[in-house]
């Protein structure tokens, strides 16, 4: 596709002939790879390297190797918290696929052939997303109040009084409501992702297989889905990465200990407490080793993941 | 080539722009070092919301010391360990910072970069031992700091509600538990709690547990090793937690800290184990509620014959190890150390002085600092036992959410706390 692109595109007006070398080429890429190292790679060193050092407070100790990361599995509170914060990301992650790849690719769909409000209703979806995931958070956790919240008197307003909970405050309840907000946040994101995809799959392969007599749920499984895997991809992708990294609405539904009783811990609030709460005078070495884990951890899922991806797009075209 | 040469030196411009722009100085602050005697103390304070109070607190004492000028300066509450951390290690950081108690200040005592004051201040000896303790270093035992503030732990109760029900501040268990089971039947809920953050539940395990288990005695016993917390009476005080859920909001695990101070404020529950600073909270959102507070009466078979609040020391100043004007700084921490600073952080503040012999206006802040000298004991967990990770309120706070989601007991939830604060807890030491 990149290919045909690049053929139909005009040939750049500027170029007169004058071909930049190599050198001056990187003087231009240099404000931008400055930038990087300074504010990118930099830090992703250092706390690599924080992670191999013993600290008392912030100065640092002697090299321990990987001590930090052996005391991460096998010393309270991490070898506990760890697995349960893990577990916690899991779920994040195939909740919110579930969600956006069955509700957020049906509402685009159904907002692809909508030829009125289609504007509108993508921004209605989208608004979600444009609030801050710490706001969005406490709201919900005002609306989930068993005392004064709206959902447990609409609940009881309507007869279903039995369903109402203390949703935030039972184990078991708690980890699906920050399960189901995140969704419920980032629904906007697949809707307008599918939906550009969707507008960029030819009408005439449809109307073809149509013509031929191929069913509505034909023509999407064997036409639609196949051409929307890239953008099926990128949207995995992202989601594990927002999983993984989430913060601001456990944060804001159960706090820096993940209540009701670490039913709502993530590794990003592991890291924090660590990081910000602890009286550990070793915070930094332990913190550094739970973030260059975490790191490591999406780096590497996420390259297996796009690698699977690639691969399943080869087959496909 | 003409041209090529202008197209770099055109980049490497940009670039070096981008770069000089980058590590271009913040307003720097040169004309601290000032001529003759005149010398300029920087204070740092994480309390943005004080600015005018402090400078209003720091003129007194700038009239009383023509010589040395105070600039007070505040952050953000959160950024500020960040901040305090860099300013500390840099040659432009405060001369006199407020600083975290308890083992919140050990990385920066464990850093070498606060001075000790033993010696060099006065004032520090009529102040309670768990309260200056905040300011000691672990390892050392020196002082490091001057205490700001006390916290007191206490029932606050709604005057109005104990009025119409009839009711009298118990004074013995009994009536305690009567005062609750009247409420009940009234249709009020007797205490709002928002266990949902668990920082509050340790908090009120002391409240209603600290005479059972023995307060400052038993805080000797386990810290010399005599005793731990699988001790049968600290194991009974968690017991307490378990009798007063019927008191408390069901559900409780479900309700917010936010939501149970409307709760009480707004006088649909009657009492609220809480600290002493709620009640600037209290007045805030409810100007007329009028409240009063008592120490939870001691049960039977309590250690302690009397009751007490548990207390904790919250913020100090200490003395940067770096200042050039050490002299000038410990002319003022001795000034914070004296009645006529307490009283001002009584009046301009409205908080706990550590400094004793302090008198409060407010009469609900005089009732809960009586109450206090009384019958003292330390906050246990945080005065103790926050010295390492796990700290020893974290994990109790979530072992009380067990507790009432029926996941655990109080044998259960005790033995938690002490094979978590075995983690970094040796005793004896």
């Amino acid at each position: 596709m990149s290919a045909i692109t690049a053929l139909k595109a005009p040939r750049r007006r500027g170029n007169t002939g004058i071909a930049l070398s190599r050198r001056a080429g990187m003087v231009f890429v240099l404000p931008a790879l400055i930038l990087f190292a300074v504010f990118i790679a930099y830090p992703l060193f250092t706390a690599l390297s924080y992670s191999f050092f013993g600290w008392t407070g912030i100065l640092r100790g002697d090299f321990v190797g990987i001590e930090n990361y052996v005391t991460l599995f096998t010393k309270l509170p991490y070898s506990e918290d760890i697995p349960n914060a893990f577990v916690h990301n899991i779920l994040l992650f195939f909740g919110a696929m579930v969600f956006q790849n069955t509700v957020g690719l049906g509402l685009a769909t159904l907002l692809h052939r909508l030829t009125r409000f289609k504007r509108f209703f993508q921004t209605m979806y989208t608004l979600p997303y444009l609030v801050s995931p710490l706001v969005i958070g406490y709201l919900w956790s005002l609306m989930l109040s068993p005392l004064f919240g709206p959902v447990n008197a609409v609940l009881r307003g309507i007869g279903l009084g039995e369903l109402a909970q203390p949703w935030l405050g039972n184990p078991q309840t708690a980890i699906w409501v920050v399960v189901l907000v995140t969704a419920w946040q980032w629904i906007g994101f697949p809707v307008l992702l599918y939906g550009a995809a969707l507008g960029g799959i030819p009408e005439e392969i449809d109307e073809a297989a149509s013509l031929d007599g191929a069913s509505a749920w034909q023509r999407f499984r064997s036409i639609t889905l196949p051409m929307l895997v890239p953008a099926i991809g990128t949207v995995s992708v992202l989601t594990f990465i927002g999983a993984m990294e989430a913060f601001p609405i456990p944060y804001a539904l159960g706090g820096s200990q993940g209540n009701p009783a670490g039913a709502t811990d993530v590794l990003s609030l592991l890291f924090y407490r660590t990081a910000f709460e602890s009286g550990s005078s070793n915070a930094i070495g332990t913190s550094s080793a739970i973030a260059t884990l975490l790191f490591l951890f999406i780096f590497g899922i996420s390259m297996l993941i796009t690698m699977l991806l690639r691969r399943a797009e080869r087959k496909l075209f | 080539m003409m041209r090529r040469r202008i197209l770099t030196a055109a980049a490497l411009l940009t670039g070096s722009a981008l770069l000089l722009s980058a590590c271009a100085p913040s307003a720097s602050s040169g004309d601290e070092q000032a001529s003759g005697d005149a010398v300029t103390l920087k204070v740092w304070s994480w309390r943005t919301e004080d600015v005018e109070a402090y400078n209003k607190i720091f003129d007194v004492f700038e009239k009383e010391h023509p010589n040395i000028t105070v600039e007070f300066e505040a952050f953000q509450n959160t950024e500020y360990n960040q901040i305090l951390t860099t300013g500390l290690a840099g040659s432009d950081g405060p001369d006199v910072p407020m600083v975290r108690a308890y083992g919140q200040l050990q990385p920066n005592i464990e850093a070498g970069q606060l001075e000790p004051i033993d010696g060099k201040v006065d004032g520090l000896d009529g102040i309670a031992p768990s309260v200056i303790a905040g300011a000691k270093g672990k390892a050392d035992g020196k002082t490091y700091a001057v205490p700001l503030a006390t916290q007191t732990l206490q029932m606050f109760y709604n005057k109005q509600i104990f009025e119409e029900q009839g009711l009298e501040v118990p004074t013995t268990w009994d009536e305690f538990i009567d005062v609750q089971e009247k409420l009940l039947a009234a249709g009020i809920t007797p205490m709002a709690l928002g266990a949902k953050d668990d920082w509050i539940l340790p908090i009120f395990a002391d409240i209603v547990g600290s005479a059972r288990y023995g307060g400052s005695e038993f805080e000797e016993q386990v810290l010399s090793g005599e005793t731990d917390f699988n001790d049968p009476d600290y194991v009974a005080s968690l017991g307490i937690i378990t009798e007063m859920e019927k008191y408390l909001t069901p559900d409780v695990v479900g309700v917010s800290y936010t939501d149970s101070q409307i709760q009480f404020s707004s006088g649909q529950a009657a009492q609220f184990p809480g600290g002493s600073f709620e009640i600037a909270t209290f007045r805030n959102q409810a100007p007329d509620l009028e409240f009063g507070s008592y120490q939870v009466p001691v049960p039977d078979d309590a250690v302690l014959d009397a009751p007490v609040s548990p207390a904790y020391a919250d913020g100090n100043f200490a003395i940067n190890s770096k200042s050039t004007h050490q002299d000038e700084a410990v002319e003022l921490l001795n000034w914070l150390a004296t009645p006529e600073f307490g009283q001002l952080v009584a009046d301009e503040l409205n908080q706990f002085s550590a400094i004793p012999g302090v008198e409060y206006e407010d009469a609900a802040m005089q009732e809960a600092w009586s109450n206090y000298e009384d019958g003292q004991a330390p906050y246990l967990l945080l005065v103790d036992f926050r010295y390492g990770e796990p700290l020893g309120t974290a994990v109790l706070g979530q072992q009380v959410q067990k507790m009432f989601l029926g996941e655990t007991d109080a044998a259960g939830a005790a033995a938690a706390l002490q094979t978590g604060i075995s983690q970094w807890f040796v005793p004896g030491e």
